[in-house]
């Protein structure tokens, strides 16, 4: 799991850029229920987040599911998630946990697409 | 004019619109027919879609709540597309491109179908199917609102009222309708008669006490007031006591001389035709969409138009069913719509080329209905050929997209309504059109210049009758062997029968109601329209 992560700090604890890079370990890419998890929290922050897959330059909505689930995302794709704004670095945080827990999807049973 | 309760009932003598008498307690509707749209103006802005929205995501969750595993997963997904940005976003952009809201709304939903439906893997291709159901859930939230409905069995008394409002009445407990305005030639007065309602227009203002009893007379015009006080019994509302003379086999007729005439019906409510033997007819000749598709929200919902056309097409087995395109505008208004601008303006093939929005979500309900039997399309108000190339076009671009979503369809045969002295002057240049149909109402309101939302000026298109019939016997010299019919009023009207014989007319599209007398009165006359010898 590599993450890196880059702070502009404005001086402002809870107002803030920041950035991580990850990779997608698990076969489960961010299909339907992933996507749900991932957007959802992604939702709970008031930052704004975006999302390039694979080295893009085309930074994607975080908070929107037809974007996520559009993004293609598969097992080895390397994710950047950035954030700008109220609470981006606890964002960054929690999605970036989320994606190293597999998005919760050992704790779930029923579909895994 | 002020009525008080009287010894006698008090009669006001005004216009018949709709034979048969009926007696009830009055419905006295306080607004304007207009005012009290489904859809009012401006309820189509974003805060009402936004509210259709929240109802759907508030029932998703009251679902999510009580099912678990797959289940619940769509349901997450289908309430989270709903909560979509990216969704939002686009709907604004499309909106302040002038669009109205629900259809940018669906037009960034039906993106994402696409999307989805293009999808390499499986799993994400069946995503598009909840989506689509979220989509029609939304729709069907928004189209939900009727207006106030009045009691079974009432009066109707108003200014106007409203085709859906009509549409939407339970008529089974019989019932009538007094306007204050409205014509006789209006299209509530057209649904009224398809329907054996008995109502009366043009009685100008009264003042009546909602709960006090009144009874109209359809055939003669007139409306007695207060006759519970007098205790006038109410005469049985007529029923459908005309003998079936013509031996109606499947509408096939044959005119005294031996002449093959077919015979169809008009329909309104796509609802209607279920009590209806489709045996009787030759087909529907003419299917009046935009009283099947109510409001702005069932404008934009393609697969409530579908299920509709479908329903037809399956009705008539294998017969000809002529779906007119949306004939919104003029004396019909769809709420929600500004551009409207009386008969003469937007209306028609013109406000559906000019929203192709609208037109669009009902070519691919059409076109995807097409298999299911024999679908005709017939274009409403069409002026110059070109109108009838752009709608082409639409067919066209929508059908390779269906093609391309792997959808099945079927392009219809496409015809055009000749109701614009233009067009009928000039039919031999509609190369384009496949058949013709005469609407005789707007015939007549154009060459008469008389509107036929206004009373007053009924005398003035009867009169015009003959300008109509010579018209169209001119026009039937131009129609290049190509299927004509006549679907208008003149069709249903008997004593016209033998002048539309005479100019050429074999196909006739009457409301079922009328269909068993205008049979009768065909198979007595010569196809020159002579009457039979011996009659």
């Amino acid at each position: 799991m590599s993450g890196s992560r880059l702070t502009i700090g404005e001086g402002e604890p809870l107002a803030a850029k920041c950035q991580t890079e990850i990779e997608v370990k698990h076969g489960v890419g961010l299909h339907a229920r992933p996507s749900v998890t991932f957007t959802r929290l992604a939702k709970s922050f008031p930052c704004s987040i975006e999302v390039a897959v694979n080295g893009s330059d085309i930074w994607l909505n975080g908070k929107s599911i037809i974007k996520i689930m559009g993004a293609r995302i598969r097992k080895g794709s390397i994710l950047r998630i950035r954030a700008d704004g109220i609470l981006a670095e606890e964002a960054i945080r929690a999605l970036k946990e989320l994606i190293e827990r597999n998005f919760d999807e050992d704790k779930k049973h029923g579909r895994t697409a | 004019m002020k009525i008080r309760s009287m010894a006698e009932p008090l009669k006001l003598q005004a216009t018949g619109a709709s034979p048969g008498i009926a007696s009830g307690q009055v419905y006295l509707a306080e607004r304007s027919a207009l005012v009290s749209m489904p859809v009012a103006p401006g309820a189509s802005g974003p805060g009402t879609l936004a509210d259709a929205v929240e109802t759907a995501i508030a029932a998703l969750q009251h679902l999510a709540d009580r099912v678990d595993g797959e289940s619940r997963d769509i349901i997450d997904f289908q309430i989270e597309v709903l909560r979509d940005p990216t969704i939002a976003e686009m709907t604004e952009k499309r909106v302040s491109a002038g669009e109205h809201t629900v259809f940018a709304w669906v037009a960034a939903i039906d993106a994402h179908i696409a999307e989805l439906e293009d999808a390499d893997e499986e799993e994400v291709r069946a995503r598009a199917v909840d989506i689509l159901d979220i989509k029609n859930r939304v729709l069907g939230n928004l189209s939900g609102t009727p207006v106030e409905d009045f009691p079974a069995g009432s009066i109707f008394v108003g200014k106007d009222i409203e085709p859906s409002r009509f549409l939407g009445h339970d008529w089974s407990r019989g019932g009538g309708i007094v306007l204050f305005g409205g014509s006789a030639s209006g299209h509530v007065a057209l649904l009224a008669r398809a329907k054996f309602i008995p109502m009366v227009v043009g009685c100008g203002r009264f003042d009546v006490a909602t709960d006090s009893q009144v009874r109209i007379d359809g055939d003669a015009g007139t409306v007695f007031l207060d006759t519970q006080a007098e205790g006038i019994s109410s005469a049985p509302a007529r029923g459908q006591s005309r003998t079936d003379a013509a031996a109606i086999n499947h509408g096939k007729l044959q005119t005294s001389d031996g002449v093959p005439i077919l015979l169809s019906i008009n329909v309104n409510d796509p609802w209607e035709i279920a009590s209806i033997d489709a045996a009787t007819a030759a087909g529907i000749g003419l299917l009046r969409s935009e009283f099947a598709v109510r409001s702005l929200a069932d404008t934009a919902n393609e697969d409530k138009q579908f299920q509709i056309y479908r329903r037809a097409l399956e009705w008539a087995g294998g017969k000809p069913v002529t779906i007119r395109m949306l004939d919104i505008g003029g004396d019909k208004p769809l709420a929600g719509l500004e551009d409207d601008s009386g008969a003469m303006g937007m209306r028609g093939i013109r406000l559906l080329l000019a929203r192709p929005e609208i037109a669009r979500v009902q070519v691919r309900a059409l076109l995807r209905a097409a298999p299911f039997g024999n679908l005709r399309v017939l274009l409403p108000m069409v002026t110059f050929p070109s109108e009838i190339d752009d709608m082409r076009r639409i067919f066209a671009e929508e059908t390779g997209l269906l093609l391309r979503r792997k959808i099945a369809h079927r392009l219809p045969q496409i015809g055009m309504m000749v109701e614009v002295p233009a067009a009928a002057l000039m039919l031999d240049t509609f190369d384009n059109a496949e058949f013709f149909s005469f609407g005789t109402n707007d015939l007549a309101q154009y060459l008469a210049a008389s509107a036929r939302d206004g009373s007053d000026l009924s005398a003035y298109r009867d009169k015009a009758a003959p300008a109509v019939v010579r018209l169209i016997t001119q026009a039937m010299t131009l129609a290049a062997g190509k299927p004509v019919s006549i679907c208008g009023d003149m069709a249903g009207d008997p004593s016209a029968l033998p002048a539309l014989l005479a100019a050429g007319l074999r196909h006739f599209s009457v409301a079922p109601a009328q269909r068993p007398a205008i049979g009768s009165a065909l198979v007595g006359l010569n196809a020159d329209g002579t009457r039979a010898a011996g009659d």
